[in-house]
């Protein structure tokens, strides 16, 4: 071989060499491992903290079962605990960690029920200029058991 | 045996710089195919779960619970405008143009989440809709094939995920995203969008969102699983898709939308 060509050959060896310890060093380890990203982000974001413990935590034998089946047996048991409640894993976890209470105003309610023309016909609304008085909905509904049925 | 040192010398060299680079691609090539086997999480299998979300419009109430419940689940920076899931109003206004084209306000003031005020009166329209926004996790997702260093991606169970350590924030997914889902995290420095609650959906519970709906307007459930309630919409119900034509293979299913709905 001409010394000319073996000294190109030599210089791109050197260069293809140099990329590929460079190469093993910068990328991640698990980065490709299941396609062309960090395998170990995956386990990263699922191991993220957890908020809202879900309503079927709430039922307990010594938490709040009874409050639990009035709530289930009436027309708001489509709304879960921290709908309204607020996110409640840190109570779940240590029960002396007391949530704040849920909102009692006019207005919380009626983020759901105030009359709006973009609200589904079927759905109960109110108008709070004339429904009510200015009372808290509290007054004369339960919220577990929003209705005398 | 007559050997020069120099030539010894050389030969050493090669077999060691050969050795090493030959040992590196095997080794990695072997220890990605034994990772391949396991899942990356313990305890779950992503091979076996399709995930799919079915947002029911004619359900909506316009709330705002899953907005807020999503930030809170998430830790999205509360006091920007930044949304992983917002709620969108229509309104059809009842007056025609010139060009027989019907005037259509559209608005979302701080992603819903603190619900809508009537501010047109009701005599002035025809007909009134919110509409739930949230990523589609498309099947052929245009902002994965945009990321330039991989930081973004599909997993096997159909969920568009981000990492936050890679993702160099360029942006070029917020740009390349057509239902404009993702949103630029200025805690992280890095791209963000909804995960369907990738840290929830593993563990057996509901994404924040959907858990929060208080009228069942957002359902979210395994397409695999034929007993699974989005499944059986899927089945029985007429869906559509958002944008269908871009070929992003969306997977929120949407029942009862509008024409105007883009």
């Amino acid at each position: 071989m001409q010394p000319h060509l073996k000294r190109a050959f030599t210089i791109l060896a050197l260069i293809i060499i140099a990329f590929i310890i460079v190469r093993s060093l910068v990328v991640p380890e698990s980065f490709g491992q299941y396609g062309w990203y960090r395998g170990d982000s995956v386990k990263e974001l699922r191991n993220l903290t957890v908020n809202y413990a879900g309503s079927a935590t709430c039922e307990g034998e010594n938490c709040h079962s009874q409050i639990y089946s009035v709530w289930t047996a009436d027309r708001h048991k489509t709304v879960n605990c921290e709908t309204c409640h607020g996110p409640a894993e840190k109570h779940v976890l240590n029960a002396r960690e007391l949530l704040p209470n849920a909102s009692d105003t006019r207005d919380f309610c009626g983020g759901c029920h105030y009359k709006r023309i973009s609200r589904p016909v079927d759905f109960p609304q109110i108008d709070p200029d004339t429904h009510g008085d200015d009372l808290r909905c509290v007054y004369c509904h339960n919220p577990h058991k929003p209705w005398f049925s | 045996m007559n050997i020069s040192r120099r030539k010894f010398t050389k030969f050493g060299c090669k077999i060691i710089i050969g050795a090493t680079v030959g040992t590196t691609i095997i080794e990695s090539l072997v220890t990605n195919s034994i990772a391949q086997q396991n899942p990356p999480v313990e305890g779950y299998d992503w091979e076996k779960h399709f995930w799919g979300y079915v947002v029911d419009t004619r359900k909506c109430i316009g709330c705002g619970r899953c907005a807020s419940a999503c930030k809170m689940e998430n830790e999205v920076p509360f006091d920007e405008e930044v949304y992983r899931t917002w709620i969108e109003r229509y309104r059809v206004k009842k007056t025609i143009n010139e060009t027989r084209e019907e005037e259509v306000v559209i608005d979302s003031p701080d992603g819903g989440i603190e619900g809508f005020e009537d501010d047109i009166p009701a005599e002035e329209i025809k007909k009134a809709f919110y509409v739930p926004k949230i990523c589609n996790h498309c099947d052929n997702a245009p902002c994965v094939q945009v990321c330039p260093v991989g930081a973004t991606y599909t997993t096997k169970d159909g969920v568009v995920l981000v990492d936050y350590e890679y993702c160099i924030g360029c942006r070029y997914c917020i740009q390349g995203c057509p239902y404009g889902a993702r949103y630029f995290n200025a805690e992280k420095g890095t791209a963000d969008k909804c995960t369907w609650c990738y840290h929830r959906i593993t563990k057996g519970l509901l994404p924040a969102c959907v858990q929060a709906c208080p009228t069942g307007a957002r359902k979210f459930g395994d397409l695999n699983d034929n007993t699974s309630e989005v499944k059986k919409i899927m089945d029985e119900e007429r869906i559509t898709l958002l944008k269908p034509d871009l070929g992003t293979k969306p997977k929120v299913f949407y029942i009862g939308l509008d024409r105007e709905v883009k």
